[in-house]
């Protein structure tokens, strides 16, 4: 688009001009310098460092949970099998106790019908 | 302003470090200087990464602190009483390749003697191939001023030209 649009001249000149101010290559110092300064090295290492920190802290996340998990399953595991355990020897007890209480029954009944003679 | 985008800063260094330099080059002329200039703007450019919103904002903010930097270095180099202008033919560390065609390069030591203002309206407007309206909102100054400094710089450099190029400008 010319300024100026008023000759074939101008349009002529000005595609000469962006012609001649076609961008040029930057010296290869430039970058050279930046890693120098430690502005290009940083961005190159920070995110691999900041991404293998996060891996770490996830794979312990992990670690701790599975343990945790492990610990509460453990632990329900075992009450239920003292509940168990409590629960047969109760039932041992009253089957020892109706055993003697029959026995005891049966001695009475026993006794009763030889007064009774 | 919430955006997505997730600058990476040495693609964008790949990407812009020839415009940059470019513009740095052209405004003050001097190759040494384009590279610590640009260099600054890089550096800048690092220190505000998380406020670049898009790759067109990131490009526009680059030209945009090019042009400032560039005139803050012929300021103070004005105000040093240094000679403003390396003449491109003395250039160093240039390869013969990086030096641009003669024509560019008499351009460019043509465009070097025009007001610092036209002369970035002019980078800007045949470098990076910018509308006024974009020239405008690079430079932070109204569409008018802007179209002025482009019809003053280009006559005038179109005059130059007209009187040292003549064995490059056909019609004259």
């Amino acid at each position: 688009m010319a300024i100026e649009p008023d000759d074939k001249l101008e349009d002529e000149f000005e595609r000469e001009l962006r012609q001649a101010f076609a961008r040029r290559p930057a010296p290869p110092s430039l970058k050279r310098r930046l890693m120098e300064r430690g502005v290009l090295k940083m961005k190159r290492t920070v995110p691999v460092e900041r991404s293998f920190v996060t891996w770490q802290r996830l794979a312990a996340s992990v670690a701790l949970t599975a343990a945790l998990a492990g610990g509460v399953q453990w632990r329900i595991i075992d009450q239920r099998r003292k509940e168990e355990a409590a629960r047969a020897q109760v039932f041992l007890a009253l089957r020892i106790t109706s055993h003697a209480l029959n026995q005891m029954n049966a001695r009475l009944a026993a006794h009763h019908r030889g007064g009774q003679d | 302003m919430a955006h997505n985008w997730q600058p990476d800063f040495e693609q964008l260094v790949d990407q812009h470090q020839s415009m940059v330099f470019s513009i740095a080059l052209r405004m003050t002329g001097d190759r040494g200087l384009a590279e610590e200039i640009a260099q600054d703007v890089f550096m800048e450019m690092d220190r505000n990464l998380t406020r670049l919103e898009s790759p067109a904002h990131a490009c526009f903010w680059l030209r945009r602190v090019a042009v400032n930097r560039s005139a803050d270095a012929l300021r103070r180099r004005k105000v040093r009483g240094i000679d403003l202008w390396v003449e491109m033919e003395d250039v160093h560390g240039a390869s013969p390749e990086d030096r641009g065609s003669p024509l560019s390069t008499r351009l460019e030591q043509l465009l070097a003697k025009l007001p610092e203002a036209q002369r970035a309206a002019l980078v800007l407007r045949y470098q990076e191939d910018l509308t006024p309206e974009e020239i405008a909102a690079t430079l932070e100054a109204p569409l008018a001023t802007v179209k002025s400094h482009l019809q003053r710089g280009l006559k005038l450099l179109r005059a130059k030209a007209q009187s040292h190029l003549k064995e490059f400008v056909r019609g004259n």
